[in-house]
Order: C-alpha cells, then structure tokens, then sequence
C-alpha cells in the first residue's frame, strides 16, 4: 500500500490520455486492424497480422480518425433528423429493474429518464440511472471475448462452448450477480438443470443476501421487504440508507417526500429516526438521529424489541432481554411512538447488516402490525438458496476441494470485491476452466480462462422486473458498440452450444406471460416499458418458531467491540456502488452528498476520534489531508482521514469501489480499495481494528470548503410547530423595504420583467423535499453536456456543474443538523452579472432568462465576480476538448452529447441555462400547434434536474400564468428568495425547510 | 536674520550654486557620456525579466487562464492586482508633472519627468494585464465600440468598459504631456551630440525647436492646456478603477469611498515609487544638486499626508460596515481582519498605515536610507492592498458553501516578476537616451532665473551672495 500516497491521481484528462504506459497497454491489448478478424484465419494470418498492426499502433497518433457520414438513402419511419425520439426500455440494477424513457438522436442514446408509468421510478431517476449512459459510451469496455488473454471472436467462444459444455455432466461453479430478469432465471433455471453436477451462488458485494435470509430466519420463506413510505407516518431508519444507496431509492424518495409535502399548515409529515454509524443521505434528512457504532446494532435492536415486547404481542424471543441500550431514552421514545403508529410505521435496517438483525428487525414489524401495510413482504419467486449469504464460500470451498472443473462468473467482479479470505483469485487459478461475462477487462477477467465481453444494457434485448415485481422490457437502443452479449445470451451459448438472438430468447420468456395475442401485447409492453401485470404477491407473515433462539444465539456470540474500541464499518459508496461505476467520469467527479469529495474515498470519523488518533482538522483552503494507516488482522490499507461531524465515535468508515488497476482510463488509480478489509465473518464490521498516522498527506478534491452558515438566512428551517405558528416564517427572516406593500424595492434600473410577454420562466425548490442526492446534478451534466475535469481541477475549485448543493452542518459538531440546498441560477431578473460584462454577453431574455451568449464571451469574469451566489462556471481550460477526446476513439465519447446544446470552447463562461433547449423546443412546438401562442402548456417543459429528482423538490413553469403550479408553489408561505435584501430579485426560489421533530426528544 | 524680517527663506530648488551650463552640462552629459558598465548589466538583467514576462503570457495563451491559481470563487487574483498596483504607480507622474504644475510648485521640475517616463511605463506594465486576464484575448478588442454588421455594441454599464476608455486616454494624455516636455531638452540634445545620426534624431523629434519667444509662448501655452487636461485624468484613472469593484456588490466591494481612497493610494504609491527610483539615480548620476534632500523631504510628507488617508479609508470602511447593519459587510471586514487572509490584511496595515509615521520625525524624513526603504514597504503595503480587496472578498461572500481560497501558481509570481523586466527596460533605454531631468523647466526655478532679487515687497534686496553661494552640504 505504501505507493498509494504517490500521485494517485492524473492532472487532467488531457494529460491521462497521453498517459505512455497506458498508451502501451492499449497497444498490446487493441493493436489496429485485429478487430477486422474474421473468423477462418489461420493462426499464421494472425500474428502476421497482429505483428502488423503492433508496428502500426505507434503510427497511429499521426493518423487523422476516419469520420463516415452516411446519408439515408431512404428516410427511415418516424425519425427526423434533428428531432429527438424516446423509447421506453429497464435499467437492471441487481434484482430489480427501474423503467426509464431513453431519449435518442438520429439513433444514438443521449439522455435518460425515468418512465413516468413505472412504479419505481414514475418519472424520476437516481444517480446511478442518470449516470448510466457514459457507461454506455465508455471507452474502456471490452471489445472483443478473450482467451487466455488473447483475442477471441464470439464464434470462437461459441465453438468452445459447444466443446466444453457439450458434456452435461460437466461440474459447474456458477456466480452471478442478482438479477430479476425472468429471462435469465429461466435460463438460470435451464443451465442448473442441462448440469446436474453444477452449483449456482448468486454474489453481490452489497446485495439483498442478508435481508433475505433475514426474513427466512424470521418468517421461514425468503421474503423481499418493500417499505411503503407513503403509508408510514412513523419511520425508523437503522442503517438503512433509503435516498442513497438502498434498492428501490427512487421510489422510496418519491413515496417519503409525497408524505411529507406540506403546502398549508394543516398538512402532516411522517416523522424520520435515524440510528447510524456514518452520516448517510438519510440520516442527514432526519428528524432524530443518534449516533452509534454499527458493532452496537444489534443490541440496539434487541433493546427496542425488548422495550416493544411488553406493548406488542409477538416479541417474546426479546422479552428479557437487558442491554446496554435497554436504559437509552430513545428505546423508551421510539417504543412508544411505533406501538403508537403499529400499523403505519417503518423499521428498516441496513442491507449490509447480519441476517439476525434483519430479522429482528421483520419481528418487530410483522409484530407491530407493519405488514400487509407499511412494510409489505413480497414473494419474488427468483430468491432461490444461491442468495444465501454463504453460497459464494460454499462454492469457494467447493472449488477448493475438487468438486468443480468449470467456473462460470456471470458479471460482478468477485476477485475485486469477494471477501478476502475466500481468495477468489487463487480459486480461479485452481479450477480448469474459468469464464467471465463482464464489460471491462477488469481484476476477475484478466485471471480467468475465457472472457466474454458484455453488452450494456442499451445495447441488448432483456427484461426486469420492478422492485415491487411488474416486469418490463429491457429494449436495446442501439446496436452493441463492441459487440457484447448479455447474460441471456451469454448463458443460451452455454447451455446450447450454439448462438441465439436475445430477442428470441427474451420473447421465448415473456411467450409464457402474455398467452394471447402475443405480437401486439408484446409491442404495448416494449412500447409503454412496462407489463400491466401484477406485482409479487404479498405474504402474510407469522414469525417462525426457530427465530427466537436464532437470535439468542447470535445476540449471545456477538463479538464484543469495547466502546473504547476503534470499529471499522465497510459500506458501499454512495457514487461508485461496488466500483462498477469507477470508470464513470460523472459519478467520479460528482460530489458525496455529505462530503462532498470528488475523486477520492475517504476513512470518516468523528472529530472525537479525529482528536484521539491525532488527525488535524483542515484550515480553510488546505487540500491535504492526513493518511492514517487502518489495520485488521489481515488487511492494512493507508488512506485519508476525512472528519465527518455526525458519525459515531470510536468507528471509522470506508466505502468500497475505489482503488481499481488497470480498468479504465477515469478509474484507474482513484482511491483506495478497500474490499480488502472484508471477510467472511467480518463482512461490515471489524469490532476493533488499529489504527496509526502514517505521517504523510494526500491531495482531496472537495467542492465545498466551508461547511457553517455563518448565522446567514440561506437555508431557511422551522418545526412543523413552529410553521403552524407562524406560517410566513421563512420570508420574515429578512427585513426588504418595499415587499410589505407586495411590492419590490426601488430600483435604479429599468426592470427587466416583461410583464406583456408570456411565458415568464421561474423555479421554486421545495428544501423540505430536497435530500441531496446529487441526481440533479448528474442530470443536468448528462443534458448540458457538462465536461469531466479531474481531480487536480476540482482541488482547484474549477468543477462545473452548473447545479450545485451546498451542505451545511448546524449546531454540535459531533451531532449536527445537515441541510441540502441545490443552488442553480437564480436568473435574477437585475442579475448583478448583466450589468458588469463589457461585451454584453450575458443578458436578459424576454421570458426572464439570464442568458449566456458564449460566442460573444470573451471571459473577464466579472460576471461570476458579481454573482452573489457564485453559480457561474468558467472554462478555465480547453475541458470540453480534453473531455470529448480522452481517447483514441473520440467519437465514441462524443456520442453521449445533446446535439441541442452548444459544447463550451476554452475561456467562456459558462451556467444553468433553465434548459433553456427543452423551453424552446416546447415554444417551437406551441407555435406549431397554435400558430401564434409561444406559451407552452402548463408542466410541459421540464428542466433536466426537475425530472430527474425523485422527491420532486424542483417546480418550474411560467410565473405570469396564475393558474401555474409554480405559481401556486411560490405562493406557499415558506417560499422565500435568498439574498433578497440585495434587490437583484431571483427568480429561483425556496420553500424552507421543515422538520417534525419529537418533543421528548428535544 | 530671522530677526530682520520674520520670514523664513525658502531654501533653493537647486544647490551647488550651479550655472544654466553646468545644469545643462550635469543633465546632458549623462546621455553624451559612453554607456557605463553597470548600465549593460542592468539592461541584461532587465531583459531577461521582461523575457521571462513574455514566456509566461505566451504559456497563459497557449494553455488557457487556468494556468493561474484563479478558481470558480474567486475569479480575479493576481493580474487584476497587478493592473490596480502598476496603474496607481503610474499616477504619480501626471500628478506631479501637472497638477504641482497648475499649483506653481516649483520644486517638481527636478521630478517631473523621470516621474512621468516611471508612469508612462507603469501603465504599460498595467495595461498587460486587462488584456492577457480575459478568456479568449484573441477576441480582446470586442471591449471597442467598432461598428460591425451585428450591431453588437459594448456594453457600456460596464466598469471594464470604462476602464478600457480611462485607462488609454489617461496613457495617451500621459505621453503626450511627457513627449511635449521633452522637446525643449531634445533640442538641447540635438545641439550637443556628437554623431550624427543622435543628432537627426533627437532633431526630428524636438520638431524644429530653436528657443525662440514665439516658441516659448506658444509652448508654454500648450504645455498649461495638457496640465489642465491631464489633471482631472489624474483623479479619473484610478476612481475609474475603483468603480470596477466599487460597482459591485460583492461585499468588500460595494463601498462608495473607493473613489477617493484609490486615488489617494495611487499617489501614496506613486510618491513612493518615484522616491526608490529617484534615490538610486541621483547616487548614481550624481544628481544630488537637482533633486536635494529638500526634494525628499517634500515627498515624504506627501507620503505621509496620502498614507493617513488611506489608513483613514481603511477604518471608514470598518465603520460604515457596522454602521449598516448589513451582515455580509460586517463579516467581509471583520474577516478581513482576523480571516484565512489576516496575515495579508496585516501586512497590507503595517506597511501603509503603521510605516509611513516614521515620517513624523523631520530627521527621519531627510534620511535617505530610511526614505528609501519606508518607499519600498509602502509599495509592498499597497500591492497588499489590492491583494486584500480583490482576494479577500471573493474568497468568502455570500454563500459559504462557495467560500474558497485562493493561491496563485508559479505562473502568476513569475509574470508578475517579469512585469518588472519590461518596466526596468523601458526606465533604463529612457535613463540612457533621454534627458531624465527637464533641463529647461529647472532652469526656470533656479535663483539666477530671477535676476531682480526683490523680496516679498519689492524692496531691493540686500545682497545676500555669500548664503546663495553656500555650497551645498547636505547630500
């Protein structure tokens, strides 16, 4: 680990791109022309060939990149060029899928979102959807199947296939990722029972493994828990990261912030607890939040069970149980108010937590009468034994005794992220035959036998299912890029010995679901993305008779962690998951929702702990940070120390995904892996780890320096008590001449309002929805073709996106408040930047846009100098160029861009726009349609983070139509305007804040 | 004496009991003489610098402006700092050479144009900046209203664009002045050289000039008009400037005395400039007759004077940011103070404020050596200065959660550096080749240009040969 502090990071794009050892790499793995084998040449050929193009590899600099234009010779039906077409189609993320609208250019996918008619996602999105589409045109994705290291055609793989796979009694180690494709349950399905000797383990670094088995223990039967925010008044969070990380974020988001939508003060709100280590999206979100150490979870659960047993039938197996926390005066209060809400309440806990806790946990909620309502526990019929927590070591130890000659990796990535301990590169080196499926030539496929190169999910005819069960198409939008296969495909020539079309294979599947009239169904299925089917079925649930002891059991042989103990919690990242987003440059460079760190993962602790192992907090404007050296039995990792206010002391933080080798250009050397700390019996938590200073530093890219308001009527909040009392809290916060009358202030200048002209463009965001997230952001990056400019710019400050959310931490340092506020343009109807360009390039719209004219920029920068709210984003280098050309292929990478929006030369400035090309778009179309109006309806223009956001926090329309949602929005009474004061008059807005915290808790 | 009047003679502007001969001798010879050694390496090193300036704009737009520290937050550093700095220097040669003139002070003949060649200069090393700052200079001259099919004006609201205007009519107005004071000595240049090819030069520069009546009136005439047109530049300039700031509403910024605080900065830096530069070549020259200690002891009050206003600006400020109440502007001030920026903001109080009260001693004041160091700490006081309002109140404004600091690269330090290269050039090719001292206007203050000898009432004087002819003892 000691190179790690060396420089981890590249300068810019620009320099990454002339990187010579990659470079080299890229020359011995992808010579020039072998991609033009076909099949049939002989040995001989090829490596006249590959000797050939060695040679060429380093000519290829000097060659100019050869750009085809083909014209249609026939229009094809429906697209017009340079009118945007959208397709429905799924985005799998482990077992559930999110059905999104996909939008694509003249053929070629650009822009995400959400399908407004599925049920997980309903419009919205999340980071990981949005951000999926760079994916798509990642560079670094495997483009061929390889043998051995050497390259393969699919033809080749299929004939050895067929070879291999021919002989049924072949011993088959299969490890897949979770998947609710019917299709590929099918062919899972098919393949265990084609090889009877085979053994199946489904792995997912952070996966449902543990809450499955956590409803078996509890129930009997795997059961999926779908928590019902929208029917939950009371929640209890342990853990359990629902607007980040955990499965089925968007609709949960959706379903909590609908219930919490206060739009007069008779409205209610559920009430949030959150008990976590770290400070999470949630957590910062809630209205209570204690801190513990994650090793104390489980006791802490035991307590409140033991509290609860004496009002609620059905925890017997808790009753008598005395702990720790047993005298906690949240155990009291949290007892009281869930026996008080049975029936509507929530407990969740984190997916990462030992099976025992998640079934405590669906105790207490089947015993507090949750199930069937708020938490509903649905029966997927796919969650089969190889889910079992322990199926990928029983395969290992297969694998180690002999019993398997085949091992059949389908996705993932187990040699990077399986637990240590099981070794999983040894493992592949033992077994005869190793496969795997995977989009990068990554740490699994370059150990084992064959790799098969994997299409993106853009790219392949599949199927998914919801979250909540209703399954849907998977529809390709373009054809693979590289020539990759999708798992059904992948398994078919498995199992067949032969190659087969996945969309044969997916409508072989779906010939069972839709019985009649198959043609048309199906197209109603692909064209809407979603089936009318019924969701999974819903169990009623009793607790299991075994569970009881079960848990004694466990609670009896937890490891003691001493609370003087320093504990080490692994979880996933809240941008890079697992690490199969690290080669995303978006989710690279996107801000933590609490750190805000770009580029980097971080060890977090509390400032305590902070104290006690000697790391410095930062002065304002210092970029490096100390790295301290975390030790477990077998593992040591030196990483940055990162003081987090809110986590628990005594814990340290890791998340996962980081640290990759040889992947791809954008992950390659970012961060620390830390998949290195995890063992099978230490899968979350090490109750005590040491922990050193190594006594160096490290550069960390963070966006926001400062973390306090400074007492500044920014982020305006109440109690739910306290708006009730005085509705108009928010905007008496500042005293502005001239607004009692209903009026504005005197003004010097001429207004800059068109009151004659409709439509007039305003935005109010509504902070008591707003969770920080971060997928406004990836949005709008994805839509404004906003450029990645690594981490030695981001040290520098430069980032640019062009929606921001400052963070702020209020009060206690050790136990702070958290506030998110998404800061875009304010387009200030007397924006201060107007008036101090000297060339007139930016200026006002008669729909009340702060426009940015970058052909007449010459870039002084005053206008960001001027801007109150710093939302200005200057091209400080030649970032688009650097962006779009990372590579080799630069059209595969420019690709991904709107064709709508202008890419941004070097030395302009550069803001939000209010998607000012989705405005005229919906303009062009009005005018069309009515022939004179400009004014589109109500709701039809969207801006790309308004979309995006699953909570719904961003309203935006025509603020001169009083009939407007906007209209009605900002008429809220804690609408309020930042820095009103200064008279420049934003027409971006607020809605304060809004907590329902619990008295006896105060 | 005092006993027979009770009027205190004014000392001589110029001591040595000198002769107009051995004034224009002593003035004259400094070009005629062969070039000395020190000056080749001077000039060698100077190049150097102004090379390296040159190599860094040249890298600035090659690369792109990110090569300096500047950042989203603050978006100005240090060529904006730069430009304020070197035009507040340059504001000391128009001061003195026209205002001191409409206000018949006589001793700024022995300054004035080595004052005005150092502003002239001074300017062009500022005017780099507004130009090489902006993102796309190939596009630079879009700050002109140049008529164009678009009908694309400049935007005339802004401060840059009155910048652009202030800033080339006060260089313009600057030469001119300084190019018409120079024809008098060019003629007595173009008398005395010996090569030829000096000769045609400095003769076609001083445009026929022959000393006679009519040339003199008619010089003198025109010499006054651009005094009084280049005095209103004087206060314009700099207030301009400041209006770039004082125009926005940034906090920090937003402040109605930068006007007359600017200014006053300028001539505090500007005196002080002219003071390091005087003091250097009056040793080196042997110029101690015409720019005396008398000289220096002037200019050290005006130094004084102009440094209790900028030190009273710099409390007005704190006070009008309690006075109104505004949050923002309190923290802007008391951040200032006691900030990530404190250390520049003490620097910035000690060098300008603190500093310049040694000049409260008149023994002080007649110190060469301490006059020449206090010059020096009051021009490193007003380049932090400039640091401390351009910097400080960018990196920490409204929101905090765009507070960012800032730190200049290597490029920033070393074009600044090399800004001086460029100024040392000029100075030195203008030391070498020009009169540095205007040879006629001294003449005009020395006792024998007043041959009557009255006193203050008109009486013949007595004759008081023996104190006119004192040698002079103080240098």
């Amino acid at each position: 680990m000691s190179k790690t502090e060396q420089k981890t990071y590249w300068r810019s794009l620009e320099d990454l791109s002339r990187n010579d050892a990659y470079k080299e790499y890229i020359s011995r793995e992808f010579p020039e022309d072998a991609g033009e084998l076909k099949d049939g040449y002989s040995r001989k050929n090829f490596l006249q060939i590959m000797g050939a193009s060695v040679a060429l590899a380093g000519l290829a600099a000097c060659r100019k990149p050869v750009q085809k234009l083909l014209p249609y010779h026939e229009q094809p039906e429906e697209i017009v060029a340079g009118i945007p077409l959208q397709y429905a189609s799924t985005i799998p993320v482990k077992d559930s899928g999110i059905g999104v609208l996909i939008t694509a250019n003249e053929g070629r996918p650009t822009k995400i979102e959400g399908n407004p008619d599925h049920p997980g996602s309903r419009g919205a999105t999340g980071i990981f959807h949005q951000a999926s589409i760079l994916d798509l045109y990642d560079v670094d994705r495997s483009r061929s199947p390889r043998q051995n290291g050497e390259q393969r055609s699919w033809g080749d793989f299929v004939s050895f296939a067929q070879q291999h796979f021919g002989d049924s009694s072949r011993r088959v180690a299969f490890v897949s990722e979770a998947s609710g494709s019917p299709t590929f349950n099918r062919m899972k399905a098919e393949a265990l029972s084609r090889f009877p000797n085979a053994a199946w383990a489904t792995w997912e670094a952070h996966g449902p493994q543990n809450v499955l088995s956590g409803t078996e223990l509890a129930f009997g039967t795997k059961l999926r828990p779908h928590y019902r925010f929208d029917r939950a008044d009371v929640v209890l969070s342990l853990d359990y990261d629902f607007m980040s990380l955990a499965p089925d974020t968007v609709r949960s988001n959706m379903d909590y912030a609908d219930h919490r939508r206060v739009s007069q003060t008779s409205d209610s709100m559920s009430r949030l607890y959150a008990v976590e280590t770290t400070l999470s999206v949630t957590g910062s979100n809630a209205d209570h939040r204690l801190r513990i150490k994650a090793s104390e979870m489980p006791a802490f659960i035991a307590a409140l069970g033991a509290a609860l047993s004496g009002s609620v039938s059905g925890l017997d197996a808790f009753s008598g149980i005395s702990n720790d926390f047993s005298q906690h005066s949240w155990i009291s209060v949290l007892a009281q108010e869930l026996a008080d809400n049975s029936g509507n309440s929530i407990v969740a806990a984190g997916e990462d937590h030992a099976p025992e806790v998640h079934a405590m946990v669906a105790a207490i909620n089947a015993a507090l009468g949750n199930a069937g309502s708020s938490v509903e526990y649905l029966e997927t019929g796919f969650h089969d034994d190889s889910y079992n927590p322990n199926a990928l070591a029983g395969i290992a130890e297969g694998i180690r005794n002999g019993d398997f000659d085949t091992l059949v990796i389908i996705g993932g990535n187990p040699v990077f992220n399986a637990p240590a301990d099981l070794d999983f590169a040894g493992l592949i080196d033992s077994v005869e035959t190793s496969i795997h499926l995977s989009s990068h030539i990554d740490e699994t496929s370059r150990l084992t036998t064959w790799h098969v190169n994997r299409a993106h999910y853009l790219e392949y005819w599949g199927d998914a299912t919801s979250y909540e069960g209703v399954a849907s198409v998977v529809q390709p939008l373009i054809r693979p890029l590289f020539d990759g296969k999708s798992e059904a495909e992948f398994l078919y020539a498995l199992i067949n010995g032969e190659s087969g079309e996945g969309y044969d294979i997916v409508r072989e599947t779906w010939s069972d679901v839709i019985t009649s009239e198959f043609n048309s169904r199906w197209n109603e299925v692909v064209h809407n993305g979603i089936h009318d089917g019924e969701g999974f079925p819903v169990r009623s649930v009793s607790i299991a008779s075994g569970m009881a002891a079960a848990v004694s059991d466990y609670l009896a042989n937890l490891l003691p962690s001493s609370s003087d103990d320093i504990e080490l919690v692994v979880r996933a990242d809240t941008k890079l998951f697992d690490g199969r987003y690290a080669n995303n440059g978006w989710l690279q460079e996107l801000p933590d929702p609490i750190t805000k760190i770009t580029w980097d993962n971080v060890a977090a602790m509390s400032p305590a702990t902070a104290e006690r192992l000697g790391v410095r907090a930062r002065k304002f404007g210092e970029t490096d940070y100390d790295l301290i050296t975390i030790e477990t039995g077998d593992a040591s990792v030196t990483m940055p120390a990162w003081i987090l206010p809110g986590h628990a002391d005594n814990s340290i933080t890791v998340s996962t995904g980081y640290g990759r080798t040889n992947i791809g250009k954008v992950a390659d050397d970012i961060g620390h892996d830390t998949f290195v700390f995890r063992t099978t019996s230490n899968m979350q938590v090490h109750p005590a780890v040491s922990v050193s200073m190594a006594g160096r530093t490290y550069p960390i890219a963070c966006t926001q320096n400062h973390n306090q308001m400074e007492d500044r009527p920014l982020v305006r909040e109440a109690t739910l008590e306290e708006y009730r009392a005085n509705p108009t809290f928010a905007p008496d916060m500042v005293y502005v001449p001239g607004r009692q009358n209903g009026g504005n202030p005197p003004n010097l200048f001429n207004d800059q309002l068109f009151p004659s002209h409709q439509p007039q463009w305003g935005m109010a965001i509504d902070l008591n929805a707003c969770t920080g997230c971060g997928v406004c952001t990836i949005a709008c990056q994805s839509e404004n073709n906003i450029p990645v400019i690594g981490k030695r710019e981001v040290v520098r400050n430069r980032e640019m996106h062009w929606i921001r959310i400052d963070r702020y931490y209020m009060g206690d340092q050790n136990d702070p408040q958290v506030v998110h506020q998404p800061i875009p343009c304010m387009h200030c109807e007397q924006a201060p930047c107007e008036m101090v360009c000297p060339v007139a390039a930016t200026t006002h719209s008669d729909d009340g846009l702060n426009q940015m004219t970058y052909n007449q920029c010459i870039g002084t920068r005053y206008c960001s100098n001027n801007c109150p709210f710093k939302v200005r984003r200057f091209n400080f280098f030649n970032y688009a160029k650097n962006w779009l050309e990372i590579d080799e292929d630069p059209d595969i990478i420019q690709m991904a861009m709107n064709p709508d929006v202008s890419v941004r030369f070097r030395g302009v400035m550069e803001k939000c726009t209010y998607c000012v090309q989705r405005i005229n778009r919906a303009k062009i179309a009005t005018k069309n349609e009515t022939g004179n109006s400009i004014k589109p309806a109500d709701g039809t223009v969207k801006t790309a983070c308004q979309q995006a956001c699953p909570s719904q926090a961003i309203t935006f329309g025509d603020i001169s139509d009083d009939e407007s949602i906007i209209t009605q929005t900002k008429r809220n009474d804690r609408n309020y305007v930042m820095l009103e004061e200064l008279n420049i008059r934003p027409r971006t807005s607020y809605l304060a804040k809004l907590r329902n915290p619990n008295s006896q808790l105060a | 004496m005092s006993s027979n009047s009770g009027y205190v003679k004014e000392a001589p502007l110029v001591k040595g009991n000198h002769t107009f001969s051995s004034i224009t001798a002593l003035v004259a010879d400094i070009v005629e003489k062969p070039t000395p050694f020190w000056w080749y390496i001077a000039f060698g090193i100077s190049n150097l610098l102004m090379g390296l300036l040159f190599l860094m704009l040249g890298y600035l737009i090659w690369e792109g402006t990110g090569v300096w520290g500047l950042n989203n937050t603050v978006a100005w550093g240090w060529a904006i700092i730069n430009f304020v700095w070197w035009v507040g220097i340059g504001h000391a040669g128009t001061l003195i050479s026209a205002v001191l003139f409409l206000f018949r002070q006589g001793w700024r003949t022995a300054i004035n144009r080595f004052a005005e060649a150092m502003t002239i200069f001074a300017v062009m090393c500022a005017g780099i900046f507004p130009a090489v700052h902006v993102g796309r200079i190939w596009v630079i001259y879009w700050v002109f209203p140049l008529p164009n099919q678009m009908q694309m004006w400049p935007n005339f609201q802004s401060p840059l664009l009155w910048d652009v205007f202030a800033v080339s009519t006060y260089f313009t107005v600057s030469l001119l002045f300084w190019y018409v004071g120079l024809i008098p000595d060019l003629a007595t240049l173009r008398d005395r050289v010996k090569s030829k090819l000096a000769a045609k030069l400095y003769g076609a520069f001083a445009l026929g000039w022959t000393g006679g009546n009519r040339q003199w009136q008619n010089y003198e005439k025109a010499y006054m008009l651009l005094a009084g047109l280049a005095t209103p530049l004087v206060l314009s300039v700099h207030t301009i400037v400041s209006f770039d700031f004082a125009v926005s509403i940034i906090p920090g910024w937003h402040t109605t005395i930068f006007p007359p605080y600017f200014v006053a900065g300028a001539i505090f830096s500007g005196f002080a400039m002219v003071m390091t530069l005087m003091i250097i070549a009056r040793k080196i020259y042997g110029l101690q007759d015409i720019m005396t200690i008398d000289h220096i002891e002037k200019m050290n009050i005006i130094i004084l004077v102009t440094g209790w206003m900028v030190g009273f600006a710099y409390i007005m400020e704190f006070f009008i940011a309690w006075y109104s109440g505004v949050e923002y502007e309190k923290f802007a001030f008391v951040n200032r103070a006691t900030g990530p920026y404190a250390w520049a903001y003490w620097i910035m109080m000690s060098c300008n404020v603190i500093a310049p009260n040694f000049f409260w001693f008149r023994k002080m004041r007649r110190s060469i050596t301490v006059s020449f160091i206090l010059s020096i700490v009051v021009n490193i006081g007003m380049w932090f200065e400039r640091f401390v309002i351009t910097v400080t109140s960018l990196a920490q404004d409204f929101l905090p959660g765009s507070w960012a600091y800032y730190s200049p690269t290597w490029v920033d330090v070393l074009t600044y550096v090399g800004t001086f290269g460029l100024f040392f050039t000029n100075f030195l090719l203008f030391l070498r080749f020009l009169p540095m001292i205007a040879i006629a206007e001294v003449k005009m203050v020395m006792p024998q240009a007043d041959p009557h000898y009255y006193d203050e009432d008109g009486n013949e004087p007595v004759k008081e040969t023996e104190e006119l002819n004192e040698p002079n003892t103080n240098s």
